[in-house]
C-alpha cells in the first residue's frame, strides 16, 4: 500500500475520501450511540446482550472522553469551530480535547498553522475561548 | 476518527422469509443487515464498525439460482478508524519493563514503548509503574493522552494494533 507510507494526520494527510467524510467528535459519537442504546433497551431487558463488543468499547470510550454532554453544548461546539474554515479532522480533534492554549491547539493539530492558512494566534486564540464559554454554561 | 460512512451492501433473503407483506420484508432486511453488520466486526479501509444510523434505500431485489433473493441496500454507520498522526486517548491496561499496554475505544492492543516515554524510568515490584522525572506516574488504569505512531490490521482477528508514541509537547497522562 504506497499510500500508508504518505499518511500523517497531523498534515492532515488522511486520504482524499477521508479529508471528504464527515467525521464525528466523541461526544456526538456519545449521542447517537446513548440512543441507539436506549432503543435497544426498550425492546430488550438485556440489551447489552443485543450490541456489538466494539458498540459497547466505543460508547464507554466516547462518554469517558466527551467533554460536552449535553446536546444543545454538542450542536454549539460544532457550529463555533464550523466558523474558522477548518477541515473536519481538525474541528473534531479540537473540540474533543479543547486544548486551553494557543500552543497546546497548535500541538494538537499542527495543520491549523501549515501551508498558509490564515489562522493567526488571536483567531485560535477566540476559537477556545469561544470553547471553554459553551463549557462553563454548560 | 469516528466517522460516518454511507456504504452499499447486499443483504440476501432466504426463501422461507420471502413475506408478501412489504412491512415484513423490510423487517427481515434491516434485521439481516444489523447481524452481518455487527458480525464484520471491522474492514481495514474502514475501520471498526460501530453502529448503523440509517437504511438510506432498498434497491430493487434479484431472485438467485439457490431461491433466496438478494437486495441492494444503502445505508450510513458511524466507524471507527485510527490514523497515523492523529492524538487519542487511552487506558493503561497492562505494564512490562518494555512498555504499556493500553485499550483505546474498541482497539485492544495499543503498545507505548519506554524508548516513547524518554522521561520515565520503570519501577519494579508487585504493581509496576512507570515513573517520571518530575513524580507523574503511569499505572494501571491511569488515562494517557498519544499520537499513532502506526496501525497495523490483523486480517485473521479482524482488528487494528497500534503503536503509539508520548514524545510531543502535552502528551502524557491526564
Amino acid at each position: 500500500m504506497s499510500g500508508e507510507e504518505e499518511e500523517n494526520a497531523a498534515e492532515l494527510k488522511i486520504g482524499d475520501e477521508f479529508l471528504k467524510a464527515k467525521c464525528l467528535m466523541n461526544c456526538e459519537v456519545a449521542l447517537i450511540l446513548d440512543r441507539k442504546y436506549e432503543q435497544l433497551q426498550q425492546m430488550s431487558d438485556d440489551p447489552m446482550n443485543q450490541v456489538s463488543q466494539v458498540f459497547e468499547k466505543s460508547l464507554q470510550y466516547v462518554k469517558r472522553f466527551s467533554r460536552y454532554k449535553n446536546p444543545d453544548a454538542v450542536r454549539q461546539v460544532r457550529e463555533i469551530l464550523s466558523r474558522y474554515q477548518l477541515a473536519e479532522f481538525e474541528l473534531c480533534v479540537l473540540g474533543n480535547l479543547c486544548p486551553e492554549t494557543v500552543e497546546e491547539a497548535i500541538a494538537m493539530v499542527p495543520s491549523i498553522k501549515t501551508r498558509g492558512r490564515a489562522h493567526e494566534d488571536e483567531a485560535i486564540e477566540k476559537m477556545l475561548n469561544d470553547l471553554s464559554l459553551i463549557k462553563k454554561f454548560e | 476518527m469516528y466517522l460516518k460512512v454511507q456504504f452499499p451492501w447486499n443483504v440476501v433473503i432466504p426463501p422461507d422469509q420471502l413475506d408478501k407483506k412489504r412491512v415484513m420484508l423490510q423487517r427481515f432486511i434491516i434485521v439481516r443487515l444489523l447481524q452481518e453488520f455487527s458480525s464484520r466486526k471491522a474492514t481495514k479501509e474502514h475501520g471498526y464498525f460501530l453502529a448503523v444510523t440509517t437504511l438510506d434505500n432498498i434497491g430493487e431485489g434479484k431472485v438467485r439460482e439457490q431461491g433466496d433473493v438478494l437486495f441492494p441496500v444503502v445505508f450510513s454507520c458511524l466507524t471507527f478508524k485510527p490514523f497515523r498522526g492523529e492524538i487519542l486517548q487511552g487506558v493503561v491496561n497492562r505494564i512490562l519493563k518494555q512498555g504499556v499496554f493500553l485499550k483505546s475505544g474498541p482497539i485492544e492492543n495499543v503498545y507505548l514503548t519506554a524508548l516513547k516515554m524518554p522521561d520515565y524510568h520503570y519501577v519494579p515490584g508487585e504493581n509496576p509503574v512507570f515513573m517520571s522525572d518530575k513524580l507523574l506516574k503511569i499505572e494501571k488504569d491511569t488515562v494517557l493522552r498519544f499520537m499513532v505512531l502506526g496501525t497495523k490490521w490483523s486480517e485473521t482477528e479482524r482488528e487494528f494494533q497500534m503503536v503509539v508514541t508520548m514524545e510531543g509537547d502535552y502528551l502524557g497522562p491526564i
